[in-house]
């Protein structure tokens, strides 16, 4: 068919346009299905996850809101938002930096407003402070003792270093790993 | 005499019963039969998924399937949520680059 160049031309693009939207829609039609198969097969680990911690969070708010959970003697199988369960009195042991005993960290500040001395048979421990201070610096490696008590990595948290401030300032301290 | 059916007339006999096919489908089949059309798209594929387009429309549908819940969702919902941005969104090099392949052909084959 013989037609004159300007019309070739306008319906040479016609034609190309039409055809160009043909490919196009294919391929939208193609990622389409292919993130209809993602989401039916639940293969976006993101949106997995999201809706995991929603529900996660869900309960959390649940577990929370339930009042049957909270109250002193149930406390210790409350779980917090990472499933860990505390005890209802910290029980990590450590040494006291004044007196130098071991102490569970649940005890410590009642320990401590004795061994400082706020009064009522406290102050007689004064005199022995600087006993207590020559212990801490002589204190060699008493793996054998901490090691019975301490179960977790999570002691060395605990343990004081060797300030004297009473448990304001936490510093690694000296002792090894059990 | 009245007629008692509505009916289209009857087509003579001498009459070609088959529309004439299209230019268009001339074109189309000759793209599919020389293998063009099958390039042109792999190529457009290509061009879109290196210019970041297909990532876009991903993101659409993922936010879609977001709202409307994982299992609810159909592969026609998609193409809807696709369709509108994806046809807009097509870079210009891309669009004249397939059209000028695509010219090319129809002049050579003549059509």
């Amino acid at each position: 068919m013989s037609v004159p160049n300007e019309d070739n031309m306008t319906s040479h693009s016609q034609l190309s346009s039409h055809f160009l939207g043909d490919l196009l829609d294919s391929i939208i039609v193609d990622v389409a299905s292919e993130c209809h198969r993602i989401a039916r097969l639940g293969l976006d680990r993101n949106l997995e996850e999201e809706e995991e911690e929603l529900r996660l969070s869900a309960q959390a708010r649940v577990r929370v809101a339930d009042p049957s959970n909270s109250g002193e003697a149930n406390s210790k199988y409350v779980v917090d938002i990472f499933g860990q369960t505390h005890p209802p009195v910290a029980n990590e042991i450590f040494e006291c930096m004044n007196c130098g005993r071991s102490i569970m960290a649940g005890r410590f500040a009642p320990h401590l407003e004795k061994c400082m001395g706020k009064g009522r048979k406290a102050r007689p421990k004064a005199t022995r402070s600087s006993t207590a201070a020559q212990n801490r610096y002589s204190r060699g490696s008493p793996v054998s003792t901490y090691s019975a008590y301490s179960n977790s990595t999570s002691t060395n948290r605990l343990s004081n270093g060797t300030s004297g401030a009473a448990g304001e300032e936490y510093s690694n301290g000296t002792f090894p790993e059990p | 005499m009245r007629k008692s059916v509505n009916r289209p007339p009857t087509p003579d006999a001498g009459e070609n019963q088959e529309k004439e096919p299209s230019v268009r489908e001339i074109v189309n089949i000759k793209l599919i039969e020389s293998g063009e059309k099958e390039r042109l798209m792999e190529l457009l594929r290509e061009r879109l998924i290196e210019c970041g387009w297909k990532d876009e429309m991903k993101a659409l549908c993922r936010a879609f399937v977001k709202k409307k819940g994982r299992n609810n969702v159909t592969v026609d919902d998609l193409i809807h949520v696709i369709t509108p941005k994806g046809r807009a969104s097509i870079p210009d090099s891309i669009k004249a680059e397939l059209l000028q392949r695509i010219r090319t052909f129809l002049v050579s084959a003549a059509l």
